[in-house]
């Protein structure tokens, strides 16, 4: 069997594990959906009572709320990897894995990976009703999403271009998953170079909170324009627009060369994240010591 | 005879003095356990405060852009967020389980505070702290200190509420915990209940709308744990004071029986444990 295949294979059962353990466990996730309206709930009264009919920085109130939605995913479903990963190698379990014959951050990234799928898939379901309950309809830059008008479509020339709209309105809207799992690539090799840091410090998660709270205000609450001009400039050499920004922007702005853009920054910042993890933990792994047991 | 003395020895036991000396015994030996682990304590405490001040950050970015939400200005904002984060810190430092309850419960852990002389749902309540909760507990003290022209009298308000706030933080989170007598494992709508508490108090009201506004005075009291405290600060209706300790005190004792009645369905889960 060849490499590739093989490395295929190990990647769709560590996935399949990560997504297997959620499922067992998947009356716990009703808190976290509960908390997730709950929070699009405040957050939409706060833009009603704030917005109004007016918008700031070109967003009005439709749009944060759609903002909102998106942004608030990633923090949810994609957010806590840190946790289970610095469970891991402060209990120990790492040394086990360690010794199996896979590759550690490939095996680490597609169990966890499967193991938010289910989450991302709910609460993408979740956000896109509340949504629709709160503002009434899609973001101005996909307000054609729909059903497809297949009535119309026969009727002319007309009829026809409407239904193409539709259909590019469908496309463009899938921008919006792709981003979500690239954000939720970008946020697990982050959060993995972040846990590996256990090899050289007992108590970690300071690392952890600076990069969330950072992440919190860089994107996730307000959207980068809202930003101080200086701030904005400094921020998308980060990779925090890259989280929760992109995917929201593109929700709520669509663009079709700003969200290739976009989505080219989180395919870089995956990269980045990707080879910053390998680095830390080839470093950090050098220093484990197994004492039997 | 015998009995009247037990009776007496009794009364003496769990009276109001002994259960304030229990609780400060309790207090200092919480405090011991946590700074045996000083890395983790100042870690968690500097980490809680950091999270509050991401907060602050949105506030001021956003009233910045806004000139103000709700009818509240930035400093109307971090009142708030510094006096409930106090509060919120307050439970959690005296009555560190106040989240752990319907766990403890549900794991048969009950037995060993039923067979100790004080009262068993202040004993649980009190017999741990929470470390992050030291950072809360002080941000809103350095949230006072940085707000502009906080005179002593200002001062005296934050501190005389503080207790109220913790009061009615503590009765709503142990009556959402003990739901788990009724409810069986009540950990999803527990924590849900905490968390609408804590969320609607750290937004301004007037983003609320009316039809569910009441529900913020009653089973969620967010006003009373934030919005009345802003109005008591801004005007100095000392009148107030008294009001919001009576609330509290009727809150906290009802959930106190809440647990009582509860305790009424707990089965004995056999469990060794010893408390020294």
């Amino acid at each position: 069997m060849s490499t590739l295949r093989m490395r295929l294979r190990a990647a769709g059962a560590a996935a399949a594990i990560g997504l297997k353990d959620k499922l067992a466990y998947r009356i716990n996730f009703g808190g976290t959906m509960l908390t997730y309206a709950l929070f699009v709930f405040v957050f939409s009264r706060i833009w009603a009572s704030s917005l109004g009919d007016s918008s700031i920085a070109g967003y009005n109130y439709s749009m944060m709320v759609w903002y909102f939605i998106v942004a608030e995913i990633p923090l949810f479903a994609l957010g806590r990897f840190f946790w289970t990963l610095s469970r891991d190698m402060k209990s120990g379990q790492v040394a086990y894995q360690l010794s199996r014959p896979y590759d550690f951050v490939a095996y680490q990234f597609w169990e966890r990976i499967g193991s938010a799928l289910p989450d991302l898939l709910i609460l993408m379901l979740e956000g896109l009703l509340i949504g629709l309950l709160l503002t009434g309809g899609f973001p101005p830059a996909l307000a054609a999403v729909g059903p497809p008008d297949i009535a119309a479509a026969s009727t002319g020339l007309a009829g026809t271009a409407a239904a193409a709209t539709g259909v590019a309105a469908w496309l463009r809207l899938l921008f919006v998953p792709l981003s979500l799992l690239l954000s939720g690539i970008v946020n697990f090799y982050l959060q993995f170079a972040l846990s590996m840091t256990a090899f050289w410090l007992e108590e970690n998660e300071a690392f952890f909170w600076i990069f969330q709270k950072i992440a919190l205000v860089v994107g996730t609450l307000l959207p980068i324009e809202f930003l101080p001009e200086a701030a904005q400039r400094i921020v998308v050499w980060t990779p925090f627009p890259y989280i929760a920004y992109a995917p929201a922007r593109i929700m709520t702005a669509f663009e079709l060369s700003g969200a290739l853009r976009l989505i080219a920054g989180q395919l870089l910042w995956a990269v980045i994240g990707l080879a910053l993890a390998r680095l830390v933990f080839r470093a950090g792994s050098r220093k484990i010591a197994v004492n039997g047991g | 005879m015998i009995t009247e003395k037990k009776k007496q020895t009794t009364l003496r036991r769990n009276s109001l003095g002994s259960y304030l000396r229990f609780m400060a015994m309790a207090f200092r030996i919480n405090v011991k356990s946590v700074l045996e682990y000083r890395v983790n304590f100042m870690l968690q405490f500097f980490g809680m405060m950091l999270n509050n001040a991401a907060f602050a950050a949105f506030w001021a970015v956003l009233i910045e852009r806004t000139g103000g939400v709700g009818g509240y200005g930035f400093a109307d904002i971090m009142f708030v967020w510094g006096f409930v984060s106090s509060g919120f810190g307050l439970a959690h430092i005296v009555f560190g389980n106040i989240r752990g309850l319907s766990r403890i419960a549900i794991e048969g852990g009950l037995d060993v505070y039923l067979l100790q002389p004080k009262d068993p749902w202040l004993n649980l309540l009190a017999s741990r702290t929470i470390v992050s909760a030291w950072g809360d507990f002080v941000y809103g003290f350095i949230i006072m200190l940085l707000l502009p022209g906080i005179g002593i009298e200002r001062w005296l308000i934050f501190l005389s509420l503080l207790v109220p706030s913790a009061l009615l933080f503590s009765a709503i989170f142990s009556a959402a915990e003990s739901l788990c007598f009724f409810m069986g494992n009540s950990s999803s709508i527990s924590s849900a209940i905490s968390e609408f508490l804590l969320t609607f108090s750290l937004y301004p009201e007037g983003v609320h709308a009316g039809w569910y506004k009441w529900i913020l005075y009653s089973l969620i009291p967010s006003a009373y744990i934030a919005f009345v405290p802003l109005h008591v600060f801004q005007s100095l209706s000392w009148p107030l004071v008294p009001l919001l300790w009576g609330i509290a005190i009727v809150y906290i004792l009802l959930a106190r029986l809440l647990f009582r009645q509860g305790l009424r369905r707990y089965e004995s889960g056999n469990r060794m444990d010893a408390r020294i």
